[in-house]
């Protein structure tokens, strides 16, 4: 017995070394946020994907970090605003564009922003013409239709000339459409970078490991208001958990970008007073898209009950905690040009159509669900609520998660009745997301097979493409609003937030509409 | 000698029909799996939807119209010369992405190694020495809970105690040795409890034996009979599963990967398949043919020293 027990603790020793020298040397965590005092430290971030793709990348970063600038940006309300260029001005046609650039700018590497730096940038748009990005993929013809030519007219001056009239060139050049780097970074043939990316923002790039991280510093030079904190490290965390645990062992103080924490995970978090959230509207929507090539939703009653019988602010409070504006609206709040369409509810009315559309019969629905949605949003949990309230109309849903690939793919070959996803706003211009769900012959009504036909919409998309008047166009907007919400190519759920959370031990940090306010972001006093 | 040599040849011939038939059919799944990858580039944003003029342009560009079996031969001819392609999606050339990401995979692959034969090894032959006693059943225990627990809950227990509780370890990225302890050990876990009990199995079966018996009655210690006639015996076993549990985290392990952000094989391929990523699936199927190949040539070597029929051609 003696020798047994001898035995026993020998072995429980050993594991108990190993275990020991295998975590030996793991003392505390050396994350750089520690101490509050020092306000030149730097501050780790996580986001759940990598921000600084690099070299191949239509930007090289997302815009989101600050580290270039368009000559037109967003501003919170989702309009135009001046940028890089500081005014603008067009011929009477709107085929000729004058940008008067601001003065005394400097990219990262010291070059000047002047005028031949924009037609250089220019240049490598026209030459590279479409080039990918997972932030917004770049394509010349749709953001310049028809560019003719770039010209230099000043040091501070350039004019861009088209064939056709283009009044709403400003919306399209909005963010992505017009960002500006040095021309000693980009290859002007491929479009390529060719070295870290140098732009003009508060930010610039001084360390980065793709798939990893990427770090920032403060731009010394920046024109105007200078980055708060000096140092941000932003690091690329793809699993939501991890995220969460990071923040918890304040291995990083903050999170960003899509999806940067759960609403499920953002409450648990903040039952720890240490936490804060922060949230802002956002451009994505959610949908439910349904199979207008096929029965049961090929009759436009069906589609109108679906609408009518999801309660979308049980949605919101139940899955995305309270986070999202219930709509019917096919266009984000985030557009300039949109109109606010609140969502009817009514279950038993829909109901009462179903049964009499349907003669009382049940019928077996596939209800498909991308597999991104599961990861980023609670979309499973949706669905089956989604399920469950149409069973009890006499729907029967089958829910099956597909990955991104094979979701498109049965999208398009009508291979489901039901799914559910989201929409982004491309940019300020809404003509795209009419033009695809509601045009017969639009991009997203084809590739979604919602057999979408309105000859109302088809003429006042038509007329949209020759249409120059602003206050026309918007006029047009709002008639195409109405007849979305009235007979839906799509059923828009709700508008999502952009959701993020932080440690207390960083302030100034909120979450905007394209991102956050990161040059405001500094160490707690 | 020369018996081994012929067998060593024979071993690599063999390899070349192995990689065209693996890479053979990695391509026709890809193919027929659902999903266009023209699609899938021109739709990365989230937010654009491709017209059919667009989807149309771009698979020619990406040479999607051509049959099959073009598609493969071309694939082929410039995969003999060392060039993988460049992804359809992020177009970056795919040799350069395998390599920046190998030492990545290899670290950890290492690291959950050092895991698997530091712990298993000397548990199972405490436990075959100790057959039926309370420390084997205690062994016994531990290695069904090893082989149970799924890798992503003990990803999250792991984060909890060691990051989020004593702040010990970092969670995620990749850097020194401390970001490779928690990923390697949620790879060993269920090799660990399956070599504690195979190896138990085998040392047994080998202590059962007729020369153990002889060794015994020759007065030699338990010790030395143990160690050095039952030990090593029992090794050859054990030597094929850690070859092939070796190649298959080389391979990465997307789990763990993505749990704990390392961006090695395993996130790359899966990127690749969700995203239809024809060029990135095919190289990877050629990186982990090769390297199951070198393995079981490596476990073949080592057959060859621990058995000496092996060596005599099997005589």
């Amino acid at each position: 017995m003696k020798k047994f027990t001898k035995n026993k603790m020998a072995i429980i020793a050993l594991v108990t070394m190993l275990m020991l020298s295998l975590l030996a040397g793991c003392g505390k965590n050396e994350n750089n946020n520690g101490s509050a005092a020092a306000t030149d430290k730097e501050v780790v971030l996580a986001a759940p994907r990598d921000l600084a793709p690099g070299e191949k990348d239509a930007y090289y970063v997302s815009s989101i970090l600050y580290v270039w600038e368009p000559l037109i940006g967003l501003s919170e309300d989702g309009a135009p605003k001046a940028e890089l260029a500081e005014k603008w001005s067009n011929s009477s046609d709107y085929k000729e564009w004058i940008f008067t650039i601001k003065q005394g700018v400097k990219f990262h590497d010291g070059v000047s922003l002047n005028a031949d730096a924009v037609v250089k940038n220019f240049q490598r748009y026209t030459n590279m013409k479409t080039k990918g990005s997972p932030f917004y993929s770049f394509n010349v013809e749709k953001t310049y239709p028809n560019l003719e030519g770039v010209e230099k007219l000043s040091d501070y001056e350039v004019k861009l000339k088209f064939s056709k009239p283009i009044s709403t060139l400003i919306y399209n050049m909005a963010r992505f459409g017009s960002a500006m780097y040095s021309p000693e970074c980009f290859d002007i043939n491929t479009g390529d970078f060719t070295k870290v990316v140098q732009g003009t923002g508060p930010f610039k790039i001084v360390d980065r490991k793709k798939d990893q991280y990427v770090t920032l510093e403060r731009n010394e030079n920046y024109y105007g208001s200078k980055s708060k904190i000096k140092s941000v490290k932003i690091k690329a965390i793809p699993d939501a958990q991890t995220r969460y645990t990071a923040l918890k062992s304040e291995e990083i103080m903050g999170v960003m970008d899509l999806g940067a924490i759960t609403p499920d995970l953002a409450k648990e978090l903040l039952k720890d007073n240490n936490f804060e959230i922060s949230t802002s509207k956002s451009t994505i929507t959610h949908f439910i898209s349904v199979n207008g090539t096929k029965e049961p939703f090929n009759n436009p009653k069906i589609k109108e009950a679906l609408s009518l019988i999801i309660d979308r602010q049980t949605i919101i409070n139940e899955f995305f905690g309270g986070h999202g504006t219930p709509t019917m609206n096919i266009l984000n709040q985030a557009s300039p040009f949109a109109k606010e369409i609140k969502p009817i509810y009514n279950a038993a009315e829909a109901k009462n159509i179903i049964k009499k559309e349907l003669n009382g019969q049940a019928t077996k629905l596939d209800f498909i669900i991308p597999s991104y949605g599961v990861d980023r949003y609670p979309y499973k949990a949706v669905a089956e609520y989604i399920q469950s309230v149409l069973n009890e109309a006499g729907l029967n849903c089958n829910i099956t998660v597909l990955d991104g690939a094979a979701f498109k793919e049965a999208q398009k070959n009508g291979n489901y009745h039901m799914s559910i996803h989201t929409q982004g706003l491309p940019n300020a211009e809404p003509f795209s997301i009419f033009e695809g769900y509601m045009k017969s012959t639009g991009s997203s009504n084809k590739a979604y097979s919602l057999g979408y036909k309105n000859e109302k919409a088809d003429k006042l998309i038509n007329k949209l493409t020759t249409t120059i008047d602003l206050n026309e166009r918007k006029k047009i907007y709002d008639e195409l609003q109405d007849i979305s919400a009235e007979c839906p190519s799509s059923i828009a759920l709700f508008e999502d937030v952009n959701l993020i959370a932080y440690n207390k031990k960083i302030t100034g940090y909120k979450s905007t509409l394209y991102g956050t306010t990161l040059f405001n972001m500094e160490w707690s006093k | 000698m020369k018996t081994s040599f012929k067998y060593l040849i024979k071993r690599i011939l063999m390899t070349i029909p192995v990689l065209v038939g693996i890479t053979l059919f990695a391509f026709l799944l890809g193919v027929i799996a659902p999903g266009d990858p023209a699609v899938e580039y021109l739709s990365m944003d989230g937010v654009s939807t491709p017209s059919q003029e667009e989807v149309q342009n771009a698979r020619q560009t990406l040479g999607l119209n051509d049959s099959l079996a073009v598609q493969y031969i071309k694939w082929v001819k410039k995969a003999v010369k060392g060039d993988l392609g460049v992804s359809y999606i992020k177009k970056t050339p795919i040799t350069g992405e395998i390599l920046r990401r190998l030492p990545i995979t290899l670290s950890v692959s290492l690291m959950a190694m050092f895991f698997v034969i530091l712990l298993s090894i000397p548990i199972s032959l405490v436990m075959a020495l100790k057959k039926d006693s309370f420390i084997d059943k205690i062994g016994i225990f531990f290695s069904l809970i090893l082989t149970s627990i799924p890798g992503f809950w003990l990803a999250i227990i792991l984060l909890t105690i060691f990051c989020e509780k004593l702040k010990w370890l970092p969670t995620s990225g990749y850097g020194n040795i401390k970001h490779l302890i928690m990923p390697g050990f949620v790879l060993a876990s269920g090799t660990i409890g399956t070599i504690i009990r195979l190896n138990r199995a085998t040392l047994l079966e080998v202590l059962g034996q007729n020369y153990i018996i002889t060794a015994k009655s020759k007065g030699l210690s338990n010790k030395i009979i143990t160690l050095k006639h039952g030990f090593l015996n029992s090794l050859m076993p054990i030597v094929t599963v850690l070859g092939n549990y070796f190649g298959a985290i080389l391979g990465g392990s997307t789990v763990v990967e993505v749990i704990f952000g390392l961006p090695g094989m395993g996130s790359y391929v899966i990127k690749g398949i969700m995203s239809r990523d024809y060029p990135v699936i095919q190289g990877y199927v050629v990186f982990t043919g090769l390297v199951f190949v070198v393995l079981n040539f490596i476990v073949d070597i080592c057959y060859l020293f621990l058995n000496p029929k092996m060596r005599l051609g099997g005589k």
